[in-house]
């Protein structure tokens, strides 16, 4: 397929069917939308173009940058388009907790503006929202701006009404499905491929589905910030049902695990909340039901995500020379050598960071981060057997373990500096820069 | 019922349990009456304690006095290893006079020539806010030959990289961008003043925000060294917050319902209407919380560990981590979290009446007596059963919540904007507990303003035989021997 313009591949992504022996239902159909197939990799990139191209003109010929209140695909979409017409784009955020997308986003040549946290002594009189914040600070900034403004603009919505909504219904041989399950972020896909089925005279049931109140998902809202949406209409939806960050991930296991899609979170919630209302209808159903979730988005951004909630997801075999492997008696009875002994011919090796180490150290020692030299032992001893070490580190305990899995290793003269540079330096014994 | 149970120590929960002992008390000394607990303060200074030594740090935990004026608990402070930050020329005078030696002691806050003077005269360390502070300290310090001073300078208006992060703005500090211009200032001043340490202080609940302020400060001790000097401590403020309700559930049910009475989707919650931040535009909610987020599962020395877990954004490795490969100090100056659970508020209810389908329940104090609305706490009061149990208990039914009403003449002087569900319909006489309220909540800004009397405040503390004492404040002092409290 060839196009002029990356945009042309925004949309007509694949309605792929759910293997039944994946989810267990008997009598209903459930198809996949996989909108992670759109060039930017997300359902956002429909909307953030459909926002974009009204104002590209003006903008363009203006010079003004694109902004947007955004934590993630839009930015990414948006930051895309931007940069394809020559603007800066920029995010204005304070619910950016995911740092590839940040480095992401800054690698795409977006800049971030993180929003101030909530006050710890409260002022009464300070109530605005992170929209009034986003405007104050571009009028102040003084720039030429133009605003999307995901979370009240129609074109979101119409982007799915005229595009997602009306392609479900052609991959199903122009019949509506019966349930229609999205989670709900800007509220925008869900909305417009509503309005496209119902449009379609078809009686679909809606499912939105929203995050717990304290849970964190990417992409979904949560049961109260979905009132701050202006898309957002409760009508819309014949049950609001909520999931949490746990489900999320299961039903993403079983997306990338089974069925062959590298969805993110947000899919994975999709999937799963599907799953759970279907489930509940199945068993009564006298005729065959179809029913279409979306995949938002990928998985790959959301590895931090993934291993801070399931570390055991990411287990590994452990590394040969771990400190990890060490006994507390081993660490304990590691040698050592007391502040004013003499350091003379032994390699002293600094185990702190590197500004530390730049900013004070002892007289003659090398610095080795203690990340890098546990990195460097797992392939074998970095010094000969015949050269006294002594290890530093700030307290003496990281140095203690460093030593003794050096004596492990064989190393016959491996000391650690008892109490540390800390207790060096309120011996007062020497301290250098160079 | 839409309750906000607070939480309650068992050492609170005993005072409660006594209620015998409350209206003895409240009967004696009028209401409103202040409660403080001097017997909780040791575990708060060892919780924070805990925190330093699990990140294997040293440094000072001052008590930010600012949060509540009581002598007795500011000479039990004194009675443990924790410092005292004082900002203002009383509370120095206060400090010392508690017990405070000049070297556990930190001056902060906007200075007067005379909060200067005591300060370099007693050797406490100043924590400068601006350059002509600097200056004026330096002058005072070569003007009457007094000893070198010891001084930290604060800090704000961190940059960050890549990632901007925004703060608000601050009235206080010396901006970290011009450090050069500080550092020269400092040497000009090196005969009279001796650089300790650098510090922040940022008004957010954001760790974010605040990684970006210690990596800042680290980044100028570096420079300071690099110049020759030799601070030791990295300040980093108070702002640990306190976790105030028993349920996260209530927090988040009732936050949830506010927003629908905002939208309208419910009867209102509030005194006529009050949304607390909250409005709603076309439909759409609009506008933010303006509440202290009154159920916070991490706050106090939990905080400050998790902070000091946090990974610096530049140099990625743990701030705990940071501090201790360059020896440097951590000094904390919590308030609130240092007070958790040390006092209560008790008011005498005055009258109960029907006013169409709402209950008003009037107090004898007022909104600046217990200061929960001002800073945007909300938590029910506890209902302390008196020893005359009324003959008519009314039907639990009638617990529908009540607006809680000062004794002011004034229209605003409400307890709470809120209806506050209690388990039963109050009578007068009865008496009603503000727990937890010895950080700010207590008489932070109580006035006598139409001449009506400020509470009193009592120590009250359990001795060897499981009996309670009591002294007026001013008389308490750390020296009875007291069973420890975890």
């Amino acid at each position: 397929m060839k196009y002029d313009d990356i945009t042309e591949a925004i949309g007509n992504t694949p309605l792929v069917r759910i293997d039944p022996e994946v989810h267990g239902l008997r009598n209903i159909d459930l198809y996949a939308k996989l909108e992670l197939l759109n060039p930017f990799g997300s359902v956002k990139d429909r909307a953030a173009w459909s926002m974009l191209r009204p104002m590209l003109g003006d903008a363009v010929r203006r010079g003004d940058t694109v902004v947007e209140l955004s934590s993630g695909n839009t930015a990414k979409a948006l930051a895309l388009l931007a940069g394809m017409h020559g603007l800066p784009f920029r995010s204005v955020t304070n619910r950016m907790k995911i740092p590839e997308i940040k480095d992401l986003l800054l690698l795409l040549g977006a800049e971030i503006d993180e929003l101030p946290g909530r006050s710890e002594c409260l002022d009464p009189a300070d109530t605005d929202d992170p929209l009034t914040r986003m405007y104050r600070t571009l009028q102040t900034s003084g720039e030429g701006y133009v605003h999307t403004d995901q979370y009240f603009n129609e074109r979101n919505a119409d982007a799915h009404f005229s595009g997602t909504g009306q392609e479900i219904v052609k991959d199903l041989d122009g019949r509506a499905p019966d349930y229609f399950v999205a989670c709900v972020g800007t509220a925008g896909s869900s909305t417009g491929v509503a309005r496209a089925l119902r449009a379609h005279g078809a009686d679909t049931t809606i499912v939105g589905l929203v995050a717990a109140k304290s849970d964190f998902i990417p992409g979904i809202r949560t049961i109260d910030e979905v009132h701050e949406v202006g898309l957002f209409d409760p009508g819309t939806y014949d049950a609001i049902e909520t999931i949490s960050a746990d489900e999320a991930i299961d039903g993403l296991l079983t997306l990338v695990r089974r069925c062959g899609t590298l969805s993110g979170p947000t899919g994975g919630g999709a999937y799963q909340g599907a799953v759970r209302y279907l489930r509940t209808i199945d068993g009564s159903l006298t005729s065959r039901k179809s029913a279409v979730f979306i995949v938002c988005d990928r998985v790959e951004s959301y590895l931090s995500y993934l291993r801070e909630r399931r570390p055991a997801l990411f287990g590994r075999p452990a590394r040969a020379n771990s400190l990890g492997s060490l006994s507390a008696g081993e660490i304990a009875g590691a040698p050592s050598v007391t502040v004013g002994a003499s350091l003379e011919g032994c390699l002293v090796v600094d185990l702190r960071s590197s500004y530390a180490y730049q900013a004070l150290h002892i007289d003659g020692s090398i610095n080795i981060g203690e990340d890098v030299f546990e990195t460097m032992l797992s392939a074998g001893l970095p010094f000969s057997r015949r050269q006294p070490v002594v290890l530093v580190c700030p307290v003496g305990e990281k140095s203690a373990a460093f030593a003794a899995l050096l004596t492990r290793m064989g190393h016959p003269d491996a000391r650690s500096l008892a109490g540390g540079i800390i207790a060096w330096r309120d011996a007062g014994a020497p301290l250098v820069r160079d | 019922m839409l309750y906000l149970k607070p939480r309650i120590d068992p050492l609170t929960q005993s005072v409660l349990d006594d209620g015998a002992l409350l209206g003895r008390l409240v009967d004696g000394l009028g209401s409103p009456l202040n409660v403080v607990l001097p017997q909780r303060v040791g575990a708060n200074v060892a919780a924070f304690r805990d925190a330093y030594r699990r990140h294997r740090l040293n440094g000072r935990i001052y008590f930010a006095h600012k949060a509540n004026r009581s002598s007795a608990l500011l000479r039990q402070f004194a009675a443990t290893e924790a410092g005292v930050d004082v900002a203002s020329v009383g509370e120095l005078q206060h400090a010392l006079g508690a017990g405070f030696t000049p070297d556990r002691i930190m001056a902060t806050g906007p200075k007067t020539r005379e909060y200067l003077w005591l300060a370099a005269r007693t050797g406490v360390i100043v924590n400068a806010d601006s350059p002509a502070e600097l200056s004026e300290l330096a002058s005072l310090v070569a003007a009457f030959r007094l000893p070198r001073a010891r001084a930290m300078v604060r800090l704000s208006r961190f940059q960050s990289s890549g990632v901007r992060v925004q703060s608000r703005r601050s009235r206080f500090g010396f901006p970290a961008g011009s450090l050069t211009e500080t550092l020269d200032l400092l040497g000009k001043h090196g005969d009279h003043v001796e650089l300790v340490g650098v510090a922040y202080h940022l008004d957010t609940v954001e760790l974010r925000e605040k990684a970006v302020a210690l990596e800042g400060c680290l980044a100028a001790l570096d420079e300071c060294r690099a110049r020759g000097l030799r601070p030791w401590s990295l300040d980093i403020g108070g702002g640990f917050g306190v976790n105030y309700l028993a349920d996260a559930g209530e927090w988040e049910r009732y936050t949830s319902e506010l927003a629908q009475a905002v939208l309208g989707n419910r009867p209102p919650m509030t005194w006529g209407g009050h949304g607390y931040g909250l409005r709603a535009e076309s439909g759409t909610l609009r506008g933010s919380l303006a509440l202290y987020p009154a159920h916070r599962p991490v706050a106090g020395a939990d905080y400050l560990d998790k902070l000091l877990g946090t990974d610096a954004p530049d140099r990625r490795r743990p701030l705990g981590e940071l501090l201790l490969d360059h020896m440097y100090d951590l000094d904390v100056e919590p308030g609130r979290a240092l007070l958790d659970q040390c006092g209560l508020t008790v008011a005498r209810v005055l009258e109960v009446r029907d006013d169409g389908d709402d209950v008003l329940v009037r107090l004898d104090c007022n909104a600046r007596d217990v200061s929960l609305e001002e800073h945007g706490v909300l938590m029910d009061p506890v209902l302390v059963p008196r020893l005359r149990v009324p003959k008519e208990e009314p039907a639990a039914d009638r617990s529908e919540g009540v607006f809680l009403l000062g004794n002011l003449c004034l229209e605003s002087d409400l307890i709470t904007r809120r209806k506050v569900h209690l388990p039963r319909r109050p009578q007068a006489g009865d008496l009603l507990a503000f727990v937890n309220t010895a950080g700010y909540l207590m008489d932070f800004t109580a006035t006598d303003a139409l001449l009506a009397p400020q509470g009193r405040k009592v120590a009250i503390h359990r001795t060897g035989d499981g009996a309670w004492s009591w002294h007026l404040d001013e008389n308490y002092w750390p020296i009875h021997s007291q069973p420890e409290v975890s």
